[in-house]
């Protein structure tokens, strides 16, 4: 039998993906008193960039060189989309948070006058983003466009080559080269997570550098897989630009992301810096809602929690983060089981090219909610007076195909939050 | 002038009939090259059940093919058997089956010579746990099967040893007619764009469902009925035999083991053309809701993959498509006055042997040799390259990541070493090198991440081994990721969506291919002049 808790709070965040995290930081400095509960495994998905709106109007596949030229347009075309709901100055207050908070944790971004950067990718493309770990800045096109960049994969990291990002990130770079490294001690497999903790060890910093070092030519900045390093990244790179002698960066790839988990590092030290309650893996069941009190069951490994929240943040994913379940029947959303806009049918969701510009209809399912993020019903009313919904659960929001993820989850998260908190705090002023 | 290459036969497709009469012809000493517009088994034979059929699926609608079935069995058990799981097979009747069919099923059986035998339900239900327990009647048979990509890529690669030729991704553009005669077909290849001439004796349209096409180069008409099919593949393998619905062929009513997976199928819808066919989402719901019925974890199970194949039938005119005879259609066009061609289609995988021996036989004649098929007594060799299309090899076998070969793809194991072997047998037998070709040959591909990672880590190996320069990698990987994506898009529930959904996050979430990179860099470059 597990080890029950009876835990009263005035928010419970449910989900620990990236809006989970930003609702329960901000809940928790705005002095509410905060439970959270889910899993942070996304992290490992997440690249470590942060984008907030890099493509629109996607059908015409128009690159945005700052996320505001796109969102004016998205507020007059889509009133629907989440961002609609929010303003500028609220979205990039939301970042500012964001930047802040990551940065006492330790984890440098950066952001360029409101602009997106593009950073190359482990495919040898380039991906528009907007807040920028600082290991990966020199990777962009303003800094590589026409330099000879020696780029730089181990023997054993699958899915990464250097000889690849030669190849295809040729019109930008046309002077590069590549240098395979062979880890003695690694002969099969290397994962990223191996390869990171390799990093973090100074003489393995100096032996590689030093095989850089007498392949360089007249290389003039040095890429490496997103593996520098796990604790402090920024650091590493800063030490191999010292032992080699040129600038260096990193190149995000394909997942376990070492930068997801980075940042996931960062937000669980912010985090349990405050008083949230964390209830890790715990599954959550909604019981009743009697009294304006949410009283919902988490439970996990060792311990079930029952829990009476003032509030409830609904930040619990789509698919991957197990926020809706789709069945032969249609898609449901899993905890409270809201209402959730999908196609009629299920021959609907999905075009036959994969990587038709436009999206898939599936992309554009979740909750509607009000421009508060909560939830409602048929007549266009909150379900529940304190249920908020944030992140990519957000129905009208393909951030996949905009290149807008983590800004949607960072913007409504705080929205939600911050109207959780005046409504409630407003209400002890009565 | 463009170049012309000679040779005594050209034979067009490259699915188990191409490449089989390829293997007779070579066989019996003659010169042959095979074309084919994709690669081996683009068309029926890489779409269909990979089902040896013991002939008692026919018995009542065609007793022919039953009997031809029945005895060509034997001859692939023992010549292919390296090709061949001998599962055997199952007939099974449920509540509300056709009670007539199920009393005549016996008779009809012996009829045909169709050995078989009475299990008892109970029995039945311990042989086969996965079977309802519903069940009411239940018949064994011979049934088998066979790994159709394995047989063609083996028959080729003899082909090849004996000195023929096979040309993949050439595709016929049209026949040069010289009194009654073809004089040269004109021959186009597709990646290079290279056009070119192939003179030969006689022409063999092996075509499948594109007999008609063929055919119509040469002036002549065969009336076909394409009947799309669409089979499902489950993550597991549910039973150990071939399970067959005991009632008259209809939609969803067998499942057939191959290696770790189980196949079910399939549907019969009426097409136009056979080009650009994929499976639906009420063809997947039909299949799973008739297939239920007689396994009733077919509802609850994972699928990771669905695909569609077109019966390249010879209509007479006025019938059912299940109705039109599963036997093959053998036309030597001499009777429309085209004295060196000669078309077969129809029939299915299990004859395919007959058929390529029939269609030797009037190769020969019209050529005045008169050497006997062997293909009846000389095994098939067995070689490495088609050893890495089976679902059951080196399953779970991690030994590979100790000696210095990376496993590429994790979720059927497949290291670096299997996939170079592939690769060296892809530019042996002359096809295109690309992630499509590799997963055609291998395993690449077909697991639950359905290439969301193994694409990425088999183009940086061929990146890495000089396979591959410039950025013609990204284009590469998009066609392969869109043809896994045909048959994963009407089977996104459950876990399925949440696979996919990664693999979106990866490939145009962090890589953006769903822009066109030089576009992308374009538009960027030129926001940075505009500043």
């Amino acid at each position: 039998m597990n080890n029950q808790q009876q835990i009263k709070c005035d928010l419970l965040v449910i989900g620990r993906g990236f809006a989970g995290m930003v609702a329960a930081a901000k809940s928790s400095a705005l002095g509410l008193k905060t439970v959270q509960a889910g899993s942070s495994s996304s992290f490992f998905l997440s690249s470590g960039l942060i984008d907030v709106l890099g493509v629109y109007p996607v059908n015409k596949a128009r690159i945005l060189q700052t996320p505001k030229a796109g969102l004016r347009k998205i507020r007059i075309d889509n009133s629907d989309h989440p961002y609609a709901k929010i303003s500028d100055e609220k979205i990039f207050e939301s970042l500012s948070f964001l930047d802040n908070l990551l940065n006492d944790a330790g984890l440098s971004y950066q952001t360029k006058d409101l602009k997106n950067s593009f950073i190359l990718t482990a495919a040898g493309t380039f991906k528009p983003s907007f807040m920028v770990p600082k290991t990966f800045l020199n990777g962009c096109v303003k800094t590589l466009k026409g330099k000879h960049v020696l780029f730089v994969d181990f023997k054993g990291l699958k899915g990464y080559s250097a000889r690849q990002l030669v190849n295809v990130a040729h019109k930008v770079c046309p002077k590069s080269s590549s240098l395979t490294i062979e880890i003695p001690t690694h002969s099969g497999d290397l994962t990223p997570m191996a390869l990171a903790n390799l990093f973090e060890d100074d003489l393995f910093l100096k032996m590689i550098a030093k095989n850089i070092q007498s392949k360089m030519d007249d290389a003039d900045l040095v890429g490496f897989p997103a593996t520098c390093g796990i604790h402090d990244s920024f650091q590493i790179v800063e030490q191999l630009e010292k032992l080699i002698g040129c600038p260096c960066f990193e190149i995000p790839g394909l997942p376990p992301s070492i930068p997801g988990l980075r940042l996931k590092n960062a937000f669980e030290k912010k985090i349990s810096q405050h008083d949230v309650i964390v209830l890790n893996k715990a599954k959550i069941r909604f019981d009743s809602y009697k009294d304006r009190t949410f009283f919902m069951t988490a439970v996990n490994q060792n311990m079930t929690s029952s829990i009476q929240a003032k509030g409830v943040i609904l930040a619990t994913g789509r698919f991957q983060g197990d926020g809706l379940h789709a069945s032969r029947g249609g898609i449901a959303e899993t905890v409270f089981n809201l209402p959730i806009f999908q196609p009629e049918q299920r021959n609907q969701w999905c075009d036959l090219n994969f990587f038709n510009p436009d999206g898939h209809a599936i992309n554009q399912v979740g909750i509607e909610t009000n421009e508060r993020f909560q939830p409602m019903d048929k007549n266009n009313n909150p379900l529940y007076e304190h249920l908020y919904a944030a992140g990519a659960i957000l129905a009208h929001n393909d951030w996949v195909r905009l290149k807008s993820g983590s800004g949607v989850s960072c913007a409504s998260a705080v929205t939600a939050v911050e109207h959780f908190h005046d409504a409630i705090k407003g209400g002890e002023h009565v | 002038m463009k170049q012309t290459i000679e040779t005594q036969v050209l034979i067009i497709g490259g699915g188990a009939t191409g490449t089989g009469i390829a293997r007779d012809l070579s066989l019996r000493g003659l010169d042959v090259i095979l074309i084919e517009k994709q690669d081996l088994n683009a068309g029926a034979s890489g779409g269909n059940h990979g089902l040896l059929h013991s002939g008692a699926r026919y018995v009542c609608s065609d007793p022919e093919a039953a009997v031809e079935c029945n005895t060509e069995i034997d001859i692939i058990k023992k010549t292919a058997g390296h090709c061949v799981e001998e599962t055997g097979g199952l007939f099974v009747a449920v509540p509300g089956d056709d009670e007539q069919y199920i009393a005549d099923f016996p008779m009809m059986c012996e009829k045909s010579g169709i050995p078989f035998k009475s299990i008892d339900v109970k029995d039945a239900l311990l042989m086969e746990p996965a079977l309802s327990p519903e069940t009411i009647a239940v018949y064994g048979v011979n049934d088998a099967s066979i790994n159709p990509f394995k047989l063609s890529i083996e028959n080729m690669q003899d082909v090849t040893l004996r000195g023929g030729q096979y040309l993949s991704n050439c595709i016929l553009e049209s026949f040069e007619m010289d009194n009654n005669n073809i004089g040269r077909a004109k021959v186009k290849n597709q990646v290079t764009h290279e056009v070119f001439y192939i003179k030969a004796r006689a022409y063999v349209n092996a075509s499948g469902a594109w007999a008609n096409h063929v055919a119509s180069l040469a002036g002549v008409r065969i009336n076909m009925v394409l009947s799309k099919g669409t089979l499902l593949v489950t993550s597991k393998r549910i039973t150990q035999r071939v399970i067959n619905r005991l009632r008259k062929a209809t939609d969803g009513d067998i499942l057939v083991p191959g290696g770790v997976v189980s196949i079910l199928g399939t549907t019969s819808v009426r097409i136009d053309s056979p080009d650009n066919i994929y499976p639906t989402v009420d063809e997947v719901d039909l299949i799973v809701n008739e297939g239920e019925q007689m396994i009733p974890s077919l509802k609850t199970c994972r699928y990771v993959r669905a695909y569609s194949g077109v019966r390249p039938l010879v209509s007479i005119g006025g019938e059912d498509d299940r109705d039109v005879s599963r036997g093959f259609t053998l036309i030597d066009h001499v009777q429309e006055d085209v004295d060196n061609f000669i078309t077969i289609t129809g029939g299915k995988l299990s004859t395919y042997r007959l058929m390529a021996e029939k269609t030797s036989d009037i190769v020969c004649k019209k050529l005045s040799v008169d050497w006997k098929c062997q293909t009846r007594e000389i095994p098939l060799p067995s070689t490495q390259s088609g050893e890495w299309s089976e679902p059951t090899v080196f399953i779970n076998d991690l030994r590979h990541s100790a000696k210095h070969d990376p496993v590429l793809c994790e979720c059927e194991i497949v290291p670096a070493s299997a996939v170079d072997t592939i690769i060296a047998a892809i530019k042996k037998d002359g096809s295109h090198l690309d992630l499509n070709a590799i997963s055609l040959r291998s395993r690449v591909g077909k697991g639950p991440c359905q290439g969301a990672f193994c694409s990425v880590r088999i183009l940086s190996h061929l990146y890495n081994i000089k396979e591959l320069t410039h950025g013609q990698g990204i284009s590469d990987l998009k066609r392969f990721l869109n043809q896994r994506w045909k048959g994963e898009q009407p089977l996104l529930w459950g876990s399925a969506i949440v696979q996919s959904s990664v693999k979106e996050m990866i490939h145009c979430g962090l890589f953006g291919l769903e822009l066109e990179n030089d576009q992308v860099i374009a538009q960027i470059l030129a926001g940075d002049k505009n500043e």
